[in-house]
């Protein structure tokens, strides 16, 4: 243990300088979008901004969650969609700055991918425990096929390799570019970047609520509760 | 004569999972315009699904790009 836990190279200096650099900028930017008093009626300003972030979440999160204690859910599984979303855009925009070290994107170091990967697949294990109970998870592990928690390991693989292939690939390609025609093209690339920036943050996300909404389906609900539900008289939406 | 073998053998995995998959993304995103042309009030819904097919196949053309990217770390020259 001499040490080596902490003995990081520059690359990894470079990645942890980058993601707190990221997580930083977010927790600033959530700060100014809420500073100003927030209104029920028409928004206007930043609260527009705000809730036009947060609303594609809630959009999301409401397709993960059914059954009676829909709001809960909803509340709960809406900032760890963004979280993510926000986060891993940000990680991916960071090989548009125009400087030569440090425009690495924290997202095209696999140890970076796959540390968000577990994340999300254990917050969702910690999510379905808190909503269905730890019985309710373990089952989700074990039933109806007992090698279901095969299919959480390759969950984190799935999601850390493709990110990690898309931008790290990107980067790659980039690099070995601007090592052969420093000027023009890589201006080109830089643009085109830009799609598989924001695609794959919303693949991550929409694929975390998707594994999310297989975990939190339930069918053990109450009779009393599923008759009800089934009963033509359906809760409103939240 | 080895080196040029490792170099074919890192090469043809990453050509022939780029080609299939390029081939079920088109397969995905042709029918996706389908649908979003017949009906365009469930574009937004389709596309999220056509996102989702396409990251489920990407992410076969990746696992290609790893192995390839582990073969080429093998190549000695």
């Amino acid at each position: 243990m001499s040490g080596s836990l902490w003995a990081v190279d520059s690359t990894g200096l470079v990645v942890i300088v980058n993601a707190l650099i990221v997580a930083g900028a977010l927790v600033g930017l959530g700060w100014f979008l809420s500073r100003t008093a927030l209104t029920s009626g028409v928004p206007e300003g930043r609260q527009v901004v705000g809730e036009f972030a947060i609303d594609f979440f809630l959009n999301k999160a409401r397709a993960v969650a059914h059954g009676y204690d829909r709001d809960s859910v909803v509340q709960t599984v809406t900032p760890f969609l963004g979280t993510f979303f926000f986060f891993i855009l940000l990680c991916n925009l960071f090989v548009l700055l125009p400087l030569p070290v440090v425009n690495r994107p924290p997202t095209s170091f696999f140890s970076v991918t796959l540390a968000l990967a577990v994340s999300a697949v254990i917050g969702n294990l910690v999510l379905v425990t808190r909503f269905k109970g730890p019985a309710g998870a373990i089952k989700h592990l074990f039933w109806p096929n007992p090698m279901q928690w095969v299919s959480e390991l390759t969950d984190v693989l799935s999601l850390s390799l493709r990110l990690f292939g898309n931008i790290g690939g990107e980067y790659m390609t980039l690099v070995l570019v601007a090592a052969v025609v420093p000027v023009g093209i890589p201006l080109i690339l830089h643009v085109l970047g830009l799609i598989p920036s924001f695609v794959q943050a919303l693949v991550f996300t929409l694929l975390t609520a998707s594994f999310l909404a297989g975990a939190m389906h339930r069918d053990d609900r109450p009779k009393k509760a599923r008759r009800r539900w089934l009963g033509g008289k359906r809760a409103e939406p939240v | 004569m080895n080196t040029v073998l490792m170099a074919l053998v890192a090469i043809v995995p990453i050509a022939a999972g780029a080609v299939t998959a390029s081939f079920a993304m088109k397969r995905i995103s042709v029918t996706a315009l389908d649908g979003m042309t017949r009906q365009p009030e469930i574009a937004p819904q389709l596309f999220t699904a056509m996102l989702i097919g396409m990251a489920l196949v990407e992410a076969l053309a990746i696992y290609t790009l790893v192995v390839t990217l582990v073969l080429a770390g093998k190549i000695v020259v």
